[in-house]
């Protein structure tokens, strides 16, 4: 059955992607799912060389949501490459910069190293400096995007972040600097504070990071609408998604395909049961191909 | 082995002030090693609560718990026959050693230490609580020490029984005085955890071995660390 996907340059063999950041470098999940047969898995943010990450507490459980800090702790590219090879999954290796020329020096390594496709971190708000500058600024994206894009012949994803005024302008600076798809969102900016009064004094337990999961949704799938009306190149949806209405609602504004994250922590067995249920959900009412499904649901009415 | 597993809730039982023994049963079989911790999907909550086995017998899993947030009132609020949905078992548990053992649990954490105790053969178990009605029913230790505070007895329990390990699980501020007393020791630490197989670097503590700090996880690399190897923030 038909349920595969084309994100312009990256035929995928169904569209149910497990997030940047939740699922490790490779196959690690297989200990709670079986994670070939996902449409693709993102890696864990990589950056030129290994990052010790942020100190203190990193995660922070909100209602509905999920704050991290986590600060792009990982092994660095080269470590990535001898250690995490890859094993006949499809996956997409996330990379991460603070300046432009760290950026360039990564897609080329992943260039040379047959890496087939990368997602552009443009917008963690984690990193004190860097990262989040490229995603908010459409000449900085463009700029960056368009020299990866020299550098690197593969399949080329921008990631984006929420916290803009207009993400769709991003998106068009994304789409003319040559990339291949856009993801979108990344993590809403955010701070979980606790208070506990103890003994006449306050005690407070803080993290400033982004917020992710259930609580991001709406914001998610209005980001999504809006880009996907604004660029003709595929938009890969996340934020919040755990169940297969959240799938269909994003492919409802126009999303090909999605990306799973906080829901993998929560129901860590979420990426595999949602490439079973859209499949039961297809064989069960005669789709035969995904386009069909997202034909029928992109042509419900919505109020402009 | 799949880590992700469902089992049924057995016996839920307040054995103490402020604790809970939740006793359930895995549809799959399993191994788990003292120090190892299961983690519980809460309904309506975005993370699961990890829980150190505090007892496993082959076939039922018991944890403890202190009803203290959200997870907890969901886990208190159980019946037997539900459902439950638990990844584990998750990290790795003490490393069980032939020596003259000093095994301290404070408060809650009494949990892992009373599974690791059953282990051993030459140990003093020490039980901290603040107040005898906190001290849960069957899992009471060969010395109990009620209010107050352990740190006040640390010296003494090294001068008394001369440990050459001291497995402990408790506060950190506990566990950060007995990782100071010369004596090796493998304490079990908990933190905020989301993806509880080491992957998502939620919880994250700071290890030296020898000469070089990295960053080691709670969840995976631990829950179970060389005392002397901490770095505590």
């Amino acid at each position: 059955m038909g349920m595969n996907v084309d994100l312009n340059g990256l035929t995928l063999k169904n569209p149910v992607i497990a997030a940047s950041g939740t699922y490790g470098y490779n196959n690690e999940f297989d200990v709670f799912c079986d994670v070939s047969k996902l449409g693709a898995t993102v890696t864990k943010a990589i950056s030129l060389h290994p990052r010790p990450g942020n100190d203190w507490q990193r995660i922070f459980e909100t209602d509905c949501g999920l704050i991290n800090s986590i600060g792009l702790e990982n092994v660095g590219i080269e470590k990535y490459l001898s250690t995490y090879q890859l094993i006949n999954l499809s996956t997409i290796v996330n990379i991460a910069g603070s300046t432009v020329e760290e950026y360039l020096e990564l897609a080329k390594i992943c260039d040379k190293n047959g890496i087939k496709a990368i997602e552009l971190n443009l917008s963690c708000p984690n990193v004190k400096c860097g990262c989040l500058e490229f995603g908010t600024d459409e000449e900085a994206l463009y700029g960056l995007v368009s020299r990866v894009r020299e550098i690197y012949s593969g399949h080329l994803t921008s990631k984006l972040t929420p916290n803009v005024t207009s993400i769709e302008k991003i998106a068009i600076a994304a789409e003319k600097a040559g990339a291949n798809a856009i993801s979108a969102i990344n993590t809403v900016k955010a701070l979980g504070l606790k208070l506990n009064y103890i003994n006449g004094e306050f005690k407070k337990e803080y993290v400033r990071g982004g917020l992710s999961g259930k609580a991001v949704k709406p914001v998610a799938l209005g980001a999504v609408e809006r880009i996907s009306k604004a660029v003709n190149i595929p938009v890969i949806g996340m934020g919040g998604i755990y169940t297969l209405e959240d799938v269909l609602e994003f492919f409802a504004v126009g999303a090909e395909a999605v990306q799973v994250g906080t829901a993998n922590f929560t129901h860590p067995d979420t990426c595999e049961r949602l490439v079973d249920e859209l499949e039961a959900f297809m064989q069960t009412n005669g789709f035969a191909t995904l386009d069909e499904l997202k034909n029928k649901l992109r042509a419900l009415p919505l109020a402009p | 082995m799949k880590k992700l597993h469902n089992g049924t809730v057995k016996e839920l039982k307040e054995i103490a002030k402020n604790t809970v023994c939740l006793r359930f049963e895995p549809k799959q079989s399993m191994k788990i090693k003292p120090g190892q911790f299961v983690s519980i999907l809460c309904e309506g909550l975005t993370l699961r609560r990890p829980f150190s086995v505090a007892d496993f017998d082959g076939h039922t899993v018991t944890v403890l718990f202190r009803q203290k947030g959200k997870g907890t009132k969901y886990l208190a609020g159980l019946k037997p026959g539900d459902e439950i949905d638990f990844t584990g078992p998750l990290g790795n548990g003490f490393d069980i050693q032939d020596k003259k053992a000093l095994v301290i649990g404070a408060g809650i954490g009494i949990a892992p230490v009373y599974y690791l105790n059953k282990f051993l053969t030459q140990s003093h178990f020490v039980g901290a609580f603040n107040s005898e009605d906190e001290v849960p029913k069957v899992f009471e230790p060969d010395e109990k020490i009620i209010g107050g505070t352990i740190l006040d007895h640390l010296e003494r329990l090294i001068t008394d029984y001369k440990p050459e390990i001291i497995y402990a699980c408790g506060p950190s501020v506990v566990l950060k005085a007995i990782s100071k007393l010369g004596v090796p020791s493998q304490l079990a630490l908990e933190k905020v955890m989301a993806c509880g197989i080491g992957v998502c670097k939620g919880c994250v503590i700071k290890i030296k071995k020898g000469d070089t700090v990295q960053n080691m996880t709670i969840c995976h690399d631990g829950p179970v660390f060389e005392g002397g190897e901490i770095v505590w923030e």
